[in-house]
């Protein structure tokens, strides 16, 4: 048992600030210098349903939010029936008495915030006041951190905040107070590391179409573009997105695209033209449950095996899924670069889990690389010249060579062909670059992360490898943990080190068991247990634990 | 590059087809062009898929031979990359009109600063001769043998109304007209078209009625009212020539400026540096 975890649950109505109030709380961990994990869960509308925010924090690093509350701040009744059964036995329910009238501690939250304009805004901060009342933060701190953070409407929030703390300090009979850590660390969503990872790696252009949970992403270089280099586009719909990052390619800019997977399925026809003209895009996808509409806020991973193989045609692409926030930053850069060196699309899957959530942070912006492709020389530049790698040298316009690229088959030169020879050998090119693609993924990328030693054997991806590294801590249980970061070309040699075990377990976010599905046809691993959640919510690690515990 | 403007494909368009106008008054235009100022290798060309498309392969111009409907978007996609390049995307009606519609009204909309020119036969010609968005009423191919039950699309008038700042038609039987209206379109600084009544000798022969009906104007219209009535005669005497132009800001300067993303891209160490003070708290 983890005994060191503080959680805090701050809920209420869309449009009444929780997520806000849940990234300052986060925020008042950070300068504790504690570790923090926050996670948002909102349905999709803009004013009312019930949102949340739960912020659990530790003095050592932390990778999944806990249900299991000290503190639940309920700004409106559906909150407190939603979350009266998280408050564990040393927790506190503390209520807007306007709103509800029994059952821990009331506030009167709502009419205390109506003599101020924009009540409906500020609710958000009470929850912050009962945070630092209930934590014996100073009042000091407090109006520091609302002058901050609630800076436009400042002195109402200040003020407001202040009534609200003085009146929680007076009721919450029981206090607690938290240890500090050593050093303070940043607090990221994995929207911004994935952000952060493409300016490292060069990106020069990101297209996107508005699509949850793809869109901070957008927002990240709409707003942070300019100061990192970056320019954001919005353009009509996914099909122009794409197909826009692929004429970028042919200057030489590096580009970039993101969506969900509806977005994606638009996106499949400018994939594959990525594919025979060798354009190198990638795309970013952040999965939420489908099919179709789905449940745009939530979580799944239930487009593992679509994006393995999207596209009409065979042509080489590599797909890779961060398990974490930070790795993140580092796949991005690196899937970039990835997809320049063998100039193929590629794939970056994530989850609404990782992109939404964020997570203290310790990074080095400077472990990461930036290759700039080897330009051709050549007096004669052909853009499909046969090489022994099969990738052909680049060059970029303007140029007096000419410079072709194509969407028909095509010769070297890139002029259209119906050539039985010149059809095979340039399959043969793009099968020659899929083959070193994945050589080059054995001798010098980490394409598998490796967790922990000892049985059982538990196979993961994605975002969920923080939910089942923070269940075993949780449990305090023994396992290896095995996470495929690369999906495509699948890491087989990797894998097989760890095929001859008997107690296997594969836990993901989908109802089929995709990734149970990939490595029972790649390795041929049959798993004891499997364990699938497809409910649109992350793991909670003290369930996920649970189930672990029982196999033995 | 070459000098007289070929290339070793074989062309494969039928003998007589309104595409050689195009191609040959394209090829008078980038001669035309360079003597004004832009150079050859400047000049970045993406086609969609259909007979029009051909002309990728037969120009010596650097650029990409793109999908059906999308040669708009990647030459967006182009321009946005290096602004300092002129683009001209190359589409058939069925690509621009058709399949691809919504690139070419959101590219008029933002007044991408690229040309279109679209070669418009009326026919969907390289999938044997079926109905395009422009063909008549009652015409007749494989896919409609009774008669298209359709009423055609008349692109210039929504052209116009989607914003585009210069707009344009021109015929493929009248070479050097043609070529006079791809030269001003390719100069005008924002988004221009160049819609090319082009006839196709097997799915739509319209030489003997372009030849008869087509009308030179000799200026643009006075107003933008009066290019939709120029627009909008579809019938009798059609206009050809520049119905409207007019100067208007360019999406990639409202977007970013005097940017350029290829030319002007920050170095490894000035990103590092700014990503670490984002992130860190020293």
């Amino acid at each position: 048992m983890r005994d060191d975890i503080f959680t805090y649950i701050i809920g209420g109505k869309a449009g009444q600030g929780t997520k806000k109030a849940g990234l300052v709380a986060a925020n008042f961990f950070a300068d504790m210098k504690r570790y923090v994990f926050q996670m948002n869960d909102y349905p999709s509308l803009i004013r009312g349903g019930q949102n949340f925010s739960v912020v659990s924090t530790s003095l050592s690093k932390i990778y999944s939010h806990y249900m299991d509350a000290d503190l639940v701040v309920a700004l409106d009744r559906q909150t407190y029936e939603i979350h009266k059964h998280h408050v564990n036995k040393n927790g506190l329910m503390v209520f807007n008495s306007d709103k509800i009238t029994k059952g821990g501690i009331g506030l009167a939250i709502s009419s205390q915030a109506q003599q101020y304009e924009n009540s409906d805004l500020i609710e958000g901060v009470a929850g912050i006041a009962v945070l630092a009342a209930f934590l014996r933060i100073p009042k000091t701190h407090l109006q520091r951190v609302v002058k901050q953070e609630y800076g436009q409407k400042n002195k109402d929030n200040q003020r407001f905040a202040e009534t609200i703390y003085d009146e929680a300090d007076h009721k919450i009979p029981k206090k607690r107070q938290l240890k500090s850590g050593k050093q303070k660390k940043p607090i990221l969503t994995g929207s911004e590391t994935i952000g952060f990872g493409a300016v490292a790696a060069g990106l020069d252009l990101y297209f996107a179409y508005p699509m949850t949970p793809s869109t901070p992403v957008l927002h990240f270089f709409a707003q942070n573009g300019k100061r990192l280099g970056v320019v954001a586009i919005q353009p009509e719909n996914e099909i122009a997105v794409a197909n826009m990052a692929i004429g970028a390619t042919v200057t030489g800019a590096r580009s970039m695209v993101g969506t969900s997977g509806g977005g994606f399925c638009l996106m499949q026809e400018a994939f594959s033209l990525a594919g025979m003209t060798e354009a190198p895009v990638l795309f970013f996808i952040g999965q939420r449950p489908g099919p179709s509409t789905g449940v745009p806020t939530y979580t799944e991973q239930g487009e593992l095996l679509f994006s393995l193989y999207p596209g009409q045609g065979e042509f080489p692409r590599i797909v890779a899924s961060p398990g974490n926030i930070e790795e993140a930053y580092y796949l991005t850069a690196e899937l970039l670069n990835l997809i320049w060196r063998f100039q193929t699309p590629g794939i970056l899957l994530s989850e609404k889990h990782l992109c939404e959530s964020s997570m203290s942070v310790r990074l080095n912006p400077y472990n990461t690389h930036w290759e700039t492709p080897k330009l051709s020389t050549s007096k004669h530049y052909q853009r499909y010249k046969f090489t022994h790698t099969g990738v052909s040298p680049l060059l970029f316009p303007p140029s007096n060579q000419l410079i072709n690229w194509n969407s028909y088959e095509h010769d070297e030169a890139g002029f259209t062909t119906e050539e039985a020879d010149v059809i095979a050998r340039m399959h043969e090119k793009r099968q020659l670059k899929s083959e070193q693609l994945q050589e080059y993924l054995k001798k010098h990328v980490k394409t598998v992360n490796v967790f922990g030693n000892g049985s059982p054997y538990i196979f993961t991806f994605g975002s969920t490898t923080m939910s089942v590294l923070e269940a075993l801590r949780y449990i305090n249980k023994k396992a290896t943990v095995i996470q495929p970061i690369y999906l495509q070309p699948f890491p087989s040699w990797e894998l097989k080190k760890y095929q001859k075990r008997e107690k296997t377990v594969v836990v993901e976010q989908n109802i089929t068991g995709q990734l149970q599905q990939l490595l029972k046809e790649k390795i041929g691993i049959e798993p004891a247990l499997s364990i699938r959640q497809y409910n649109g919510r992350p793991f909670d690690p003290i369930d996920l634990g649970t189930k672990l515990q029982e196999v033995t | 590059m070459e000098k007289n403007l070929t290339t070793t494909a074989e062309i494969t368009w039928c003998p007589g087809c309104g595409n050689f106008g195009i191609l040959n008054a394209l090829k008078k235009t980038v001669k035309e062009l360079e003597k004004q100022g832009v150079k050859q290798n400047q000049i970045i060309i993406t086609t969609g898929i259909g007979c029009h498309g051909k002309i990728f392969d037969y120009i010596p111009l650097s650029g990409m031979y793109s999908i059906h409907g999308r040669s708009i978007a990647t030459a967006q996609g182009i321009k946005l990359g290096n602004p300092s390049l002129t683009v001209v995307a190359f589409a058939g009606d069925g690509d621009a009109y058709g399949e691809g519609i919504a690139h070419l009204i959101f590219a008029a909309k933002r007044n991408a600063d690229i040309t279109v020119v679209v070669h418009n036969n009326g026919a969907y010609a390289l999938t044997t001769g079926q109905f395009s968005p422009t063909s008549k009423k009652g015409f007749k191919g494989p896919s409609s043998p009774q008669g298209s039950v359709e009423q055609p699309l008349n692109p210039l008038g929504l052209i116009l109304e989607a914003g585009a700042s210069f707009v344009a038609r021109g015929y493929a039987g009248n070479i050097n007209h043609l070529s006079s209206l791809l030269t001003e379109a390719m100069l005008h600084k924002g988004f221009s078209i160049v819609d090319v009544l082009q006839p196709s000798v097997v799915f739509n022969n319209t030489y003997s009625l372009y030849n008869e009906i087509t009308e030179v104007i000799p200026k643009p219209a006075r107003s933008y009212d009066d290019a939709l009535i120029l627009a909008k005669k579809m019938d009798k005497k059609l206009p050809l020539g520049v119905f409207y132009k007019v100067h208007k800001s360019v999406f990639h300067e409202e977007l970013m400026g005097d940017w350029n993303p290829v030319t002007k891209r920050k170095q490894k160490n000035q990103r590092l540096k700014i990503i670490k003070k984002m992130i860190t708290y020293e």
